[in-house]
């Protein structure tokens, strides 16, 4: 796997540090394309945003699951099913 | 002088159950019992090592093994895991880094850290009631450049040697490595689990073989286990702390559906 530019990961990782750019970005995600500085190739694969385009482009794993995150509008309602340890919090917080 | 009472390993992660419930149910089990093992051990201090998920380390500037220093630590409250504050040990900790440096191992010292679910589930684990302060490692192995296994497990016998010679008397240490086991995150191959490449991990760790496989290079474990099985490494650290040390398997599910192989297992350190 090729790894991306650092300029592909230094959006992410200033997004993530930035609540309001995130708000921004999800609606509108160009103008912080440009910041950054990305190039056309750069840019049509994570409009695209899929597994196999992020990994085309050598995001990082855990970056990638944090542009999936990144591209959700805020308000939008979480996933279904209370999260990944609801299932087990009971028993898991049970002194 | 302090003893390392007990080495534990453990994957950090759970997801819903729906289709797996079976397994769900054996896995949880699992580490259920790994709580209740160490709280027999009474441990003063409980070390977590694990890797962070460029939460709190990133790509600006590339920490692969690293102490979380503070007094007490908030978890940041990813992939489920509730928001809650656990005492750390400062002495400890920084103590350790020190002892390491006279190692060779230069050690970078964590003050501020919101310890995401590669610390923040084991810790509910081992100790829901808040018990236990608890000293986190960070073994980054997702870093483009991980620690090697070799190097981990070097680590885990100065983590040995510092209980042992800097430590109050009669002080009882549990040391748990978390991750794991083979997973390919986020790469074409996700959804593959490489059962028998972990079955055999766990089964060389628990026959007192682990320095064999902290011979494998951080390539090695790459190619069998996907960049998630490079988490092994923690298990490693861990195994380094207890030398020669025997034990028990005590679960393995290899689940497609959670993308990984999930297991646990004890070490009892050799007096």
């Amino acid at each position: 796997m090729s790894t991306a530019p650092y300029r592909v990961h230094k959006l992410i990782q200033d997004l993530m540090k930035d609540p309001a750019g995130q708000a921004a970005f999800a609606r509108d995600p160009e103008p912080a394309f440009e910041a950054h500085g990305l190039i056309e190739t750069e840019k049509v694969l994570l409009r695209d945003g899929s597994p196999s385009a992020l990994d085309r482009l050598g995001v990082h794993p855990n970056l990638q699951m944090k542009y999936g995150r990144l591209r959700i509008l805020p308000g939008s309602p979480p996933p279904a099913g209370g999260g990944p340890l609801a299932a087990y919090l009971g028993r898991l917080e049970e002194r | 002088m302090g003893k390392i009472v007990g080495g534990f390993a453990t994957s950090h992660v759970l997801f819903p159950p729906n289709g797996v419930e079976d397994q769900a149910e054996r896995v949880l089990a699992g580490m259920l019992r790994i709580r209740e093992q160490i709280r027999a051990l009474k441990p003063d201090l409980i070390v977590l090592a694990g890797a962070d998920h460029l939460n709190n380390f990133n790509l600006a500037m590339q920490v692969t093994l690293a102490v979380g220093v503070a007094d007490a630590f908030t978890t940041l409250g990813d992939s489920g895991a509730p928001v809650v504050t656990f005492r750390g040990h400062r002495p400890f900790a920084e103590g350790f880094v020190r002892h390491a440096n006279r190692r060779d191992f230069e050690l970078v010292q964590m003050e501020e850290l919101r310890p995401d679910h590669g610390i923040a589930i084991p810790r509910l684990i081992v100790d829901p009631a808040n018990e236990v302060p608890v000293v986190p490692v960070y073994i980054n192995a997702n870093m483009p450049v991980p620690p090697s296994p070799g190097r981990c497990y070097r680590l885990g016998g100065v983590l040995k040697e510092f209980v042992e010679t800097g430590r109050p008397a009669d002080e009882r240490i549990v040391v748990v490595g978390t991750g794991g086991l083979s997973h390919w995150l986020c790469l074409p191959e996700q959804g593959k689990v490489a059962d028998a490449f972990d079955r055999d991990f766990i089964a060389r760790m628990v026959d007192g073989r682990s320095e064999e496989l902290a011979a494998l290079s951080a390539e090695d474990i790459l190619e069998a286990s996907g960049n998630g099985g490079l988490e092994l490494t923690a298990w490693l650290f861990m195994a380094g702390a207890v030398p020669k040390a025997r034990g028990e398997a005590i679960y393995y599910e290899p689940i497609p559906e959670w993308i990984s192989g999930m297991g646990g297992l004890r070490l009892s350190p050799v007096d």
